[in-house]
């Protein structure tokens, strides 16, 4: 069953469609990823689904009902975790929890319950009396996201939960999400930390523009790039090497070398073989090769094939 | 119902949990009456100068008119000649000079309209508004009489008798002992429109706070709807105004023993109907400020500005003609003048344009606020 569908939505701020045309179907179960730079749309989507900014045109259906017309419905079975902060510095982290909770109509020991289990779910059990103003940039994080799912909701909706915090918090938030999936909800995950969503995500669908440019699973994604295949040599130290040589042999497309990790990708056409002259080009250059590994693309590579451009560049 | 209830309880504990907000809502009104109570019990030293010029010395109205002047509070008066009577008021000898014409008891037996005592004192005189105040009702009763005389075939002395016998008597001492109490009563609910005014655009300000640290939109993507929202801040809003009603009456009334001069639930309808006034101006505030910083100037500039040409510090009887002009635009002069007018007594029907017009102002702020709220509804800054 489709949980979200998006049907031609369409967000524009004048002449500029900061979403265009978007159709997405979001399954029961799943963890979805929308992926794509930033300014590629994804908040203003999420704003839409969330009936907090007016729909140029187009329809959005939750659990097979339009949000236009049950917004209440919608509203109530959606939980949002927003990509700002938004939680009460005056109140404390139990109280924010409680107070959001109650406005999906919980009362009494009910209300206590889940705000407790959602508490304890981000890992703030022992914050319950703690004021956000002391919390780590992390720690706010959780709140944020524990105040969008004490009320269970059916869709929990994701914006970019992980930007800019430390290692710790983010390990904690991509196990939740795991965690809160395997309890019931199907969830959407944007992002534009391309391993956080090809570690975690389902289905992934790209954004770019306002438009979606693909979508599928991990291996649907890779396998549109049929016409390249990548190679990975590990070597025993890359300095020093000189790509533009790599880079002159015909089929080669691109050269990255990785200082750190000691090793040299490069992707060429599919259908060459010319392996062995980039062997030999490595060894002119006195490098000294440890392995060989042909790969498939990574999603990275799908990305800055479909886009033009990278996503840490943006 | 139920989600206003929730969003009530929260907006009530966040203003339970700022001292600096409960400080402004719940002191200020004891502070202000504390000032209007010093203020005017400093006056009782101050005394109001007047020389009387009295050119209709023999006649028994004249005559009271001096006793009456002389039964004032603070009033100091002294016998002088016409001629000098100009020159010492411009000397600051005097306040101000009342020149009964000769003729002036007859004139008033016969009941004409138009007012024959000149008074002489400076331009914009405190003293002499003040003095006019007590003169003007005065001089009215005794225009009655006479025409009532004059059509009742009685005699102008035999009313006149009857009337300084009754009523008059008690009226004077009763007009005296009141008035400074009334002086204080309004001074006190001056400070407290001031305190009002603030404490609404506070509350309401709560609303943007809430848009900059966009918890308003996460409550917003919950199914309770953005009218029961603001409905929520009006209630607190409303509740708060009550209070500070409640306390500055209590503490003027009980505490200070300054009699308003007027009855109590006409007061409190007054006051309520301003609260409304004061509430909906805060919504269009809000809904106008762009950020909280330009609500709280925008709360500045305007209510300190409005309330001080409204004559809500200082009265306004002694201000240029076209600073009172100004003041008739803005609700707290209607709402001083409300209240001034119950003090005197006056019947329900001279108020109607009163209350009229204060209910203007409120239906008026209302529909702007909610116009505009209609208008940005938009979540620009969430997610
Ligand atoms: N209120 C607005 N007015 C005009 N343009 C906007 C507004 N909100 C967003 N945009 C534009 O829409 C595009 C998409 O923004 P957004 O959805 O926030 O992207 P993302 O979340 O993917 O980073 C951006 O180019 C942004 O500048
Ligand atoms: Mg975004």
């Amino acid at each position: 069953m489709n949980v979200l569908q998006l049907k031609k939505l369409t967000k524009k701020y004048g002449e500029f469609a900061a979403v265009d045309q978007l159709t997405l179907a979001v399954q029961e179960g799943e963890i979805f990823g929308l992926l794509g730079a930033n300014g590629a749309g994804k908040s203003t989507t999420i704003n839409m689904i969330a009936s907090l900014i007016p729909i140029t045109k187009g329809e959005i259906e939750l659990l097979g009902k339009n949000i236009a017309k049950n917004g209440k419905f919608a509203k109530s079975n959606i939980g949002i975790v927003p990509q700002e902060l938004a939680i009460y510095e005056d109140m404390t982290a139990y109280e924010n929890v409680r107070f959001f909770a109650g406005l999906y109509g919980l009362r009494g020991p009910e209300l206590k319950r889940r705000a407790e289990e959602a508490l304890a779910f981000t890992g703030l059990s022992d914050k319950h009396r703690s004021y956000p103003r002391d919390f780590s940039g992390g720690m706010k994080r959780r709140l944020n996201i524990a105040c969008a799912i004490a009320h269970r909701p059916k869709l929990i909706i994701m914006d970019e939960p992980t930007v800019g915090i430390d290692p710790h918090s983010r390990n904690y938030i991509l196990n939740s999400v795991r965690k809160l999936n395997e309890m019931g909800s199907t969830i959407i995950y944007t992002s534009h930390y391309m391993e956080e969503v090809e570690e975690l995500c389902t289905r992934i669908a790209i954004l770019d523009h306002g438009k979606v440019i693909a979508e599928g699973t991990k291996a649907q994604l890779k396998s549109i790039i049929t016409d390249q295949k990548e190679i990975r040599i590990d070597v025993r130290s890359a300095t020093g090497l000189d790509t533009r040589k790599l880079s002159e042999i015909a089929g080669v497309r691109t050269v990255t070398v990785n200082d750190e990790q000691n090793s040299v990708s490069i992707s060429t056409d599919a259908e060459v073989n010319i392996l062995n002259r980039i062997i030999q080009g490595l060894m002119a250059a006195d490098i000294e090769i440890r392995s060989v590994e042909e790969s498939q693309p990574s999603l990275e590579t799908v990305f800055l094939t479909l886009t033009g451009r990278s996503l840490r560049d943006s | 119902m139920r989600d206003t209830i929730w969003l009530i309880q929260r907006t009530t504990l966040a203003m339970l949990r700022s001292y600096k907000s409960l400080l402004l809502y719940l002191l200020t009104p004891v502070i202000g009456i504390g000032l209007a109570f010093l203020i005017y019990s400093g006056q009782g030293d101050v005394s109001v100068r007047i020389g009387i010029v009295n050119q209709d010395g023999e006649q028994a109205v004249a005559s009271d008119v001096v006793h009456f002047l002389d039964s004032i509070r603070n009033v100091e008066w002294s016998d002088v000649q016409e001629e000098e009577a100009r020159e010492l008021v411009l000397a600051g000898e005097l306040d101000a000079a009342a020149i009964l014409p000769s003729g002036f008891s007859a004139w008033v037996k016969g009941g004409k309209e138009e007012f024959p005592i000149e008074l002489v004192a400076l331009e914009g005189s405190m003293a002499a508004s003040y003095i006019r105040s007590y003169l003007d009702p005065y001089i009215g009763n005794l225009m009655a009489i006479g025409r009532t005389a004059q059509s009742g075939g009685e005699s102008f002395d035999a009313v006149y008798a009857k009337y300084k016998a009754a009523e008059f008597g008690l009226l004077t001492e009763d007009v005296a002992d009141t008035s400074a109490q009334r002086d204080m009563a309004n001074r006190a609910i001056g400070y407290l429109i001031i305190f009002m005014m603030f404490s609404a655009v506070n509350l309401s300000a709560f609303m943007i706070k809430e848009k900059e640290n966009r918890t308003y939109f996460r409550v917003l993507a919950s199914p309770v709807s953005a009218k029961a929202y603001v409905a929520s801040n009006v209630t607190v809003n409303m509740l708060v105004l009550l209070v500070q009603m409640a306390i500055m009456l209590v503490v003027m009334i009980a505490g200070f023993g300054i009699k308003p001069g007027l009855p109590l639930w006409q007061l409190v309808a007054v006051l309520l109907i301003f609260a409304w006034v004061a509430v909906a101006l805060s919504l269009v505030i809000v809904a106008f400020a762009s950020n909280s910083m330009a609500a709280s100037a925008m709360q500045n500039s305007l209510i300190i500005t409005s309330c001080l040409l409204a004559g809500c510090m200082f009265p306004i009887d002694g201000m240029p003609q076209a600073m009172r002009t100004i003041a008739d635009f803005l609700p707290q002069r209607w709402l001083l003048d409300t209240v001034s007018k119950l003090q005197q007594g006056a019947a329900a029907a001279d108020l109607t344009m009163n209350v009229l017009t204060l209910l203007a102002f409120a239906a008026m702020f209302s529909m702007l606020a909610i116009y505009k709220f209609g208008r940005n509804r938009d979540a620009r800054t969430y997610v």
